[in-house]
């Protein structure tokens, strides 16, 4: 991916909208990485627009598909997606539209059949998340792809976290609507994807220029799209191997840290979740501090999500899951990458039995305000 | 390897230097900005009150521009149950409180220092105009600052050896406006920021309200306002709006000015006086701490003593009693006393101590 980039920066400066022979080497480049994307997920490259990231791939889905439905209000969607699908539904909620949020279990999967109970002849779109974002819990997609295609509802998937990392391909899945996210292959941040079935049933969101099919106006972040689609490419073809390299890391992993910190707890499935992501309860400690005391030693986790001030606030999928505040305020997530190395696996179930160990001494959470 | 500081920053210019002046001296500084009043005041956002977005990206500007690890963290559960709390029912109790000197004892050198040894932190620092120092027999001081007109010596009274020993006021050595400079020549963006004077969870000043919002009606007590001989001057909508001493907001009308002398929690009366009438012989100090415990050996010391934050130390006697409690007798008549307020016990600049002032001593 980086000598994709460094090759780029050498030989090309054009705007692909560009006559000029710059501007066709340039196109050239772009539709080349739209080719590569469009591989990792068995899709034709025409159905591919490139986007900012993930975060504008779901609102142009959910703001488009509203906007292009005639007279349908429904929109049927789950408790534990990313907030980049949950503020645009709030924001629709609030103009006329009837959200409904499926609730998971608690492992954090949401049921096929509750949701295509909810499927009806009004229901304008359905959106959920291939892969949860904070347990990795994997979709099962079959029933509902039938379900909305029945009714003509379209059907809008969000793979930023699923993709590259399970094998994800949308004639298997069945969806109208893709997310993807390049930062989650390892690319840099601010680019992302959309693929978009049928053109027709979505109305865009940016206009201005012809770009993008018309789908997405604005000179395309080029650079951002050759690493896109360099680091698609690469986790395409390493992907078997890679996943289960990093599965076996995280048990390995996971293994460590059960055999030192009792009664630590994995949320989410044990078996039908991301390879790569683990979501633990820590008994006894507050995970912001979990959080600090790690990233001062170099192993970096997250927590929930950051507010406007920076702060971590409990995970709303875990409390969606049942966890307590209390559990959810003492979770954790640990991310493994495609670089990770057997040897940083060492040092992070060292460091973190040996930080755990330290914060639970010093900062009981019997000592924090009951509340 | 470099000893590890801990530094509390509000995103003032205070902490911003103690910050910054720490990192360029060579400590391991992390910086942590307390998120401890609720969200729900909205006035909480106005810039230059405590714990709003944007004193936090000041905070946040002066870590990147020293190039130290800093973090947002979340006290509100425990500012709630310690502070807040204790505000209102102190209040409601017929007492004034202190919410700042309960927030240094409860959070900043208690709640704080927890999280400070989970971070393996060896120090806490903070931007307090107060001094530490060491003498030769090892025992730490807590001292004035220089800067008389900024000392918050008051507000740290509870500090012991333990906290001293591990606690760094960078500041206590410079006035006010030797810290704004050095924040200038450091180059931080918010070195002519306005200070802020209100209470960080009361912005709009109206503690009344605030109480009346937290308690519920029941606890609420209205009451008479008396004279000295019991005459009913006037009703009052609850003893949470009077403190002992005032003057201003009594709502009755009477031909010379009239102070608060006493307030009764049970009848509800509110007893106003004249001037003359509401001095006091000196006053009972409970949970009482020392910064030097084996002072408590004597039976009696001489102090001067602080019964409020802007009030002058007044020449005392203390007498110890046998739990944590103390009798300080004022060489001549004091002010009124303010039952709920800090009593801090001074000799010259060393604060030797104090207490929470439990009720006056009339003569």
């Amino acid at each position: 991916m980086k000598r994709a980039i460094a090759d780029f920066l050498c030989e090309e400066e054009g705007n692909p909208a560009s006559v000029h022979r710059a501007g066709q080497r340039a196109r050239k480049a772009l539709e080349g990485a739209r080719g590569q994307v469009a591989s990792l997920i068995g899709s034709e490259p025409r159905r591919i627009v490139f986007t900012s990231g993930g975060t504008e791939s779901n609102n142009m889905a959910i703001f488009g598909t509203a906007l292009a439905a005639a007279h349908r209000r429904k929109i049927v969607s789950s408790m534990i997606e990313h907030s980049s699908v949950l503020a645009p539904l709030s924001e629709l909620e609030q103009r006329g539209f009837e959200i409904v949020r499926i609730a998971p279990d608690r492992e954090g999967r949401i049921s096929p059949d509750s949701v295509v109970a909810e499927i009806d002849a009004n229901t304008a779109l359905v959106t959920l998340a291939l892969a949860n974002s904070e347990v990795g819990s994997i979709l099962e997609t079959p029933k509902i792809a039938e379900a909305a295609s029945a009714v003509g509802a379209v059907f809008h998937l969000d793979a930023a976290q699923a993709a590259g990392r399970i094998a994800v391909d949308i004639s298997v899945l069945g969806c109208d609507l893709m997310t993807l996210s390049a930062h989650k292959l390892g690319a840099p941040a601010g680019i992302g994807a959309l693929y978009i079935r049928d053109a027709a049933r979505i109305a865009p969101r940016m206009s201005g220029g012809p770009q993008e099919s018309g789908m997405r106006a604005g000179t395309p972040n080029l650079i951002g799209a050759v690493a896109f689609g360099a680091s698609a490419e690469a986790a395409r073809l390493a992907m078997a191997e890679e996943s289960a390299r990093v599965a076996m890391f995280a048990s390995s992993l996971l293994e460590r840290l059960r055999a030192s910190i009792p009664d630590l707890r994995l949320n989410g499935s044990a078996n039908d979740r991301l390879p790569n992501t683990l979501n633990l309860t820590f008994p006894g400690v507050l995970g912001e501090t979990m959080l600090i005391a790690l990233d001062l030693e170099g192993v970096e986790v997250s927590m929930g999500s950051a507010c406007a001030a920076g702060a971590v606030e409990a995970s709303h999928v875990l409390r969606a899951m049942g966890l307590s505040d209390g559990d959810a305020r003492s979770s954790l997530r640990i991310s493994l990458g495609w670089n990770t190395t057997a040897t940083d696996i060492d040092t992070a179930a060292t460091t973190i039995a040996r930080v755990w160990r330290r914060v639970a001494v010093n900062e009981p959470l019997g000592s924090e305000a009951a509340s | 390897m470099k000893a590890r500081v801990l530094v509390a920053m509000s995103g003032g210019v205070d902490s911003s230097v103690a910050a910054a002046m720490l990192s360029e001296e060579g400590y391991d500084v992390v910086g942590v900005a307390m998120r401890l009043a609720p969200e729900s005041a909205p006035a909480s956002r106005k810039r230059g009150t405590c714990c709003s977005h944007d004193d936090f990206e000041d905070a946040r500007r002066v870590a990147e521009l020293m190039n130290f690890p800093f973090y947002v963290i979340d006290l509100r559960a425990d500012f709630a149950a310690r502070v807040m709390n204790n505000f209102v029912s102190e209040y409601l109790a017929a007492r004034t409180p202190n919410p700042c000197v309960m927030c240094n004892r409860e959070i900043k050198f208690d709640r704080l220092w927890e999280r400070a040894r989970a971070l393996e932190a060896d120090f806490i620092a903070t931007g307090h105009y107060a001094r530490i120092e060491r003498d030769a027999a090892g025992a730490f001081h807590l001292m004035r600052s220089v800067d008389e007109s900024k000392d918050q010596s008051y507000f740290l009274f509870m500090l012991g050896q333990e906290q001293l020993a591990r606690t760094l006021f960078p500041l206590g050595a410079m006035t006010k406006s030797e810290v704004r400079s050095r924040a200038r020549a450091l180059g931080l963006a918010n070195a002519d920021k306005p200070e802020s004077q209100e209470i960080c969870f009361v912005p709009d000043g109206d503690y009344a309200r605030f109480v009346e919002r937290r308690a519920g009606n029941s606890d609420i007590r209205p009451g008479r306002i008396v004279d000295n001989s019991g005459d009913t001057l006037g009703e009052h909508a609850g003893i949470h709006r009077f403190t002992v001493g005032q003057r201003r907001g009594l709502g009755i009308a009477t031909g010379e000015p009239m102070y608060v002398r006493a307030i009764d929690r049970d009848s509800g009366d509110v007893v106003v006086a004249l001037r003359n009438q509401i001095s006091s012989a000196g006053l009972i100090a409970e949970r009482v701490t020392l910064v030097d415990p084996s002072q408590r050996e004597h039976d009696e010391i001489r102090v001067e003593a602080k019964i409020r934050y802007r009030h002058r130390a007044l020449p005392a006697t203390l007498r110890f009693d046998d739990g944590d409690r103390a009798e300080v007798r004022f060489d001549s008549p004091g002010p009124a006393v303010t039952p709920g307020q800090a009593c801090v016990f001074y000799r010259g600049d060393d604060v030797l101590g104090g207490g929470f002032i439990e009720k006056a001593v009339l003569s």
